[in-house]
C-alpha cells in the first residue's frame, strides 16, 4: 500500500492544496503530516482546518509547538539578527490570527507517530528542532533512528527533501575494566536504517519553488520524492496583504533558502 | 615531567576520601591536573565540610577543578537555580525524604559556588562531563550501545569522553568504524562510505575509585584510596 508523507505546510493553502490534490488523483487514502502546519505563511486557519477536515493524522511540528507554548521561535538555522525579527514577526502575527479552537488542536499533536518498524517525527526523535540534515553525520543519524526503535524515520523540518540509507556498517569495540587485565575485543555490526525526509510543501528550499512531499510503497519499500507546481502568486499576494514581511514572498517565488544574506555572521541562537 | 590527569566523582560529602586521594597524589609522579567530576553533594551525609575544602583548598591540596553532577542538579533545581524546575528526578526515584534531606546536608552559603560550576570542561580533545553531552544524568557504560556512545562524543566534538555517572570504571575504544551511506534527493543519488577515528569513553569510577589519565601516552590507570602506595613499582609514585 502507498501512503504519501507531508511537513512544513507553513500556512500556504496553496501548496497544501495541490499537494493534496496530486496525492487524490494517486488513489493515495493514507496522508501523514509531520508538522509546521502554520508560521510564515499567510493562512494559518485554512490550512489548519484542512488538515482537520480532511482527518490527516499529524503530529506536532516546532512552530505549532511554539505558538501553543508562547515561545518565540528558535529556528536557529536563522542567518541573521534580522531574519530572526522577521521570523518572530510572524510568530506574533499567527498567535493574533489562530484561532483558539485551532490552537487547541495545535496543542493536541502528538510529538511522535509509530506505525509498525516506521516512526514519524517533525526534526527528530529527540526535539522538534533537531535537524537532520542529508549531510548530517552518518553515525549519529543512525543513532536517530535505532533509538528509536524504528527502521525507517520519516521526517521534515529541514525542508530538503531526501531519502538515506544508512549500511554495511560496522565497529570494534575494545573494553578494559577496572582490574586492568581484561580485555574485551569484539566487532559488532551496525544496523541497516532510513531516514525519509518529506521536504516542505508550504516553503521550499530545495533550490527551486515547487512544493516538495514524498510517497511510501511499503510492498516495494520504495520511496518516491514528488515536486508540485503550486499558484506562487495566489500565496505571494496574500502575504503581502497580510501585512507579513515582503521578503517571505519574495524568497517563496524564488524559492531562495534564506530571506537575506546574513548580515550578522556571528549570529549564534542561544536558547 | 609526565602530564596525568587525575578524574575522581561520587564523593557525596565524604571528606575523609578527599583528603586520601589527595594523599596518593602528593605520592603520584608527573605533573597532575586534579578534575573533580561532579557528585561532591548527596543526602547521606553533611557535605559543607567537603565543600569547604573544595572552595578553599589546604596547603600543599591539588587544587580541585569542579563541574557539577546529578546530585548538585537535583540541589540547584530545588533550590530554585532552575525556574520553575525542582528536584522532579529526584523526588521520583527517592522520594520527598531524600530531597528534604540533600537540601539539609548543605549550607545554602554553597549554593552560590555550586552554582558557578560549569557543566563539563574540554580539554585537549577529551571531554570531561558528569553524565554525557547529551545531560547531566545520562549513565554511560560499558553496555551503552556503541552508536550512542558515538553520539555522545560526536557532540562535544571531541575523541574521548571522560563520564563519572555510572561509577564504573572502564575504557572503552571504539575503532574501524564504517558505514554506507546512499542519499537520494532532487539533485539525483551519491553514495558515501564514512569511517570514523579511534575514539574513547572512560568511566572514571565514584568515591575511593578514581583514574590517573597519561595525557601523553592516552593510558588509563583505575585506582582505590591506597593503591599508590602499594604501586610504586608501577611507576605511580
Amino acid at each position: 500500500m502507498k501512503h504519501a508523507v507531508i511537513s512544513c505546510l507553513h500556512a500556504n493553502l496553496s501548496a497544501v492544496e495541490a499537494v493534496l490534490g496530486d496525492i487524490d488523483r494517486q488513489g493515495i487514502e493514507t496522508i501523514t503530516c509531520l508538522g509546521d502546519l502554520v508560521g510564515y505563511g499567510p493562512q494559518p486557519n485554512e490550512v489548519v482546518e484542512l488538515i482537520r477536515d480532511r482527518k490527516i493524522e499529524t503530529c506536532q511540528g516546532c512552530w505549532d509547538e511554539d505558538i501553543i507554548d508562547g515561545l518565540d521561535a528558535c529556528d536557529c538555522s536563522y542567518p541573521s539578527q534580522l531574519a530572526e525579527r522577521r521570523g518572530h514577526m510572524a510568530h506574533q502575527w499567527t498567535t493574533e490570527k489562530l484561532t483558539d479552537e485551532n490552537k487547541e488542536f495545535l496543542a493536541s499533536l502528538p510529538t511522535s507517530i509509530r506505525r509498525g518498524r516506521s516512526l514519524f517525527v517533525h526534526g527528530s526523535p529527540n526535539s522538534q528542532h533537531e535537524y537532520l540534515l542529508p549531510d548530517m553525520d552518518a553515525f549519529a543519524a543512525l543513532e536517530r533512528v535505532e533509538m528509536s526503535g524504528a527502521d525507517t524515520l520519516f521526517c521534515g523540518h529541514t525542508h530538503l527533501p531526501y531519502v538515506r540509507e544508512l549500511g554495511n556498517g560496522s565497529i570494534r569495540v575494545n573494553i578494559k575494566n577496572a582490574s586492568d587485565r581484561e580485555r574485551e575485543d569484539m566487532k559488532m555490526t551496525l544496523p541497516i536504517r532510513r531516514i525519509v525526509n518529506a521536504g516542505s510543501v508550504g516553503e521550499p528550499r530545495h533550490g527551486g519553488v515547487n512544493a516538495t512531499y514524498v510517497i511510501h510503497d511499503d510492498i516495494k519499500n520504495d520511496v518516491e520524492i514528488r515536486e508540485v507546481a503550486y499558484d506562487i502568486d495566489r500565496t505571494c499576494e496574500a502575504i503581502i496583504e497580510a501585512g507579513l514581511p515582503h521578503v517571505f514572498a519574495w524568497r517563496l517565488s524564488n524559492g531562495f533558502e534564506f530571506a537575506e544574506l546574513a548580515e550578522d555572521a556571528s549570529h549564534v541562537c542561544e536558547r | 615531567m609526565i602530564e596525568r590527569w587525575a578524574l575522581l566523582s561520587g564523593l557525596m560529602g565524604d571528606l575523609e576520601t578527599y583528603e586520601l586521594i589527595q594523599k596518593d597524589l602528593k605520592n603520584t609522579r608527573g605533573d597532575i591536573t586534579l578534575f573533580v567530576l561532579g557528585d561532591v553533594v548527596g543526602p547521606d551525609k553533611n557535605c559543607d565540610a567537603l565543600l569547604n575544602r573544595l572552595v578553599n583548598p589546604h596547603r600543599g591540596d591539588l587544587k580541585p577543578h569542579c563541574i557539577y553532577g546529578w546530585w548538585e542538579e537535583q540541589l540547584l533545581a530545588e533550590s530554585g537555580y532552575r525556574g520553575e524546575r525542582k528536584a522532579d528526578a529526584l523526588r521520583l526515584n527517592k522520594g520527598d525524604d531524600v530531597v528534604n534531606a540533600l537540601m539539609n546536608a548543605v549550607d545554602p552559603y554553597y549554593l552560590g559556588w555550586i552554582s558557578s560550576l560549569q557543566f563539563g570542561f574540554v580539554e585537549l580533545d577529551c571531554g570531561l562531563i558528569h553524565g554525557s553531552s547529551k545531560d547531566v544524568g545520562d549513565i554511560l557504560t560499558m553496555q551503552t550501545p556503541p552508536l550512542t556512545l558515538l553520539d555522545r562524543i560526536t557532540r562535544l566534538n571531541v575523541n574521548r569522553l571522560f563520564t563519572a555517572r555510572s561509577k564504573q570504571q572502564f575504557h572503552l575504544e571504539l575503532t574501524d568504524a564504517v558505514v554506507d551511506s546512499k542519499v537520494k534527493d532532487l539533485n539525483g543519488k551519491r553514495n558515501q562510505e564514512h569511517t570514523l577515528p579511534k575514539r574513547a569513553v572512560i568511566g572514571i569510577g565514584a568515591g575511593a575509585n578514581y583514574t590517573l589519565y597519561d595525557v601523553g601516552s592516552d593510558q588509563t590507570h583505575f585506582l582505590t584510596v591506597g593503591d599508590v602506595t602499594k604501586s610504586r613499582g608501577r611507576g605511580f609514585a
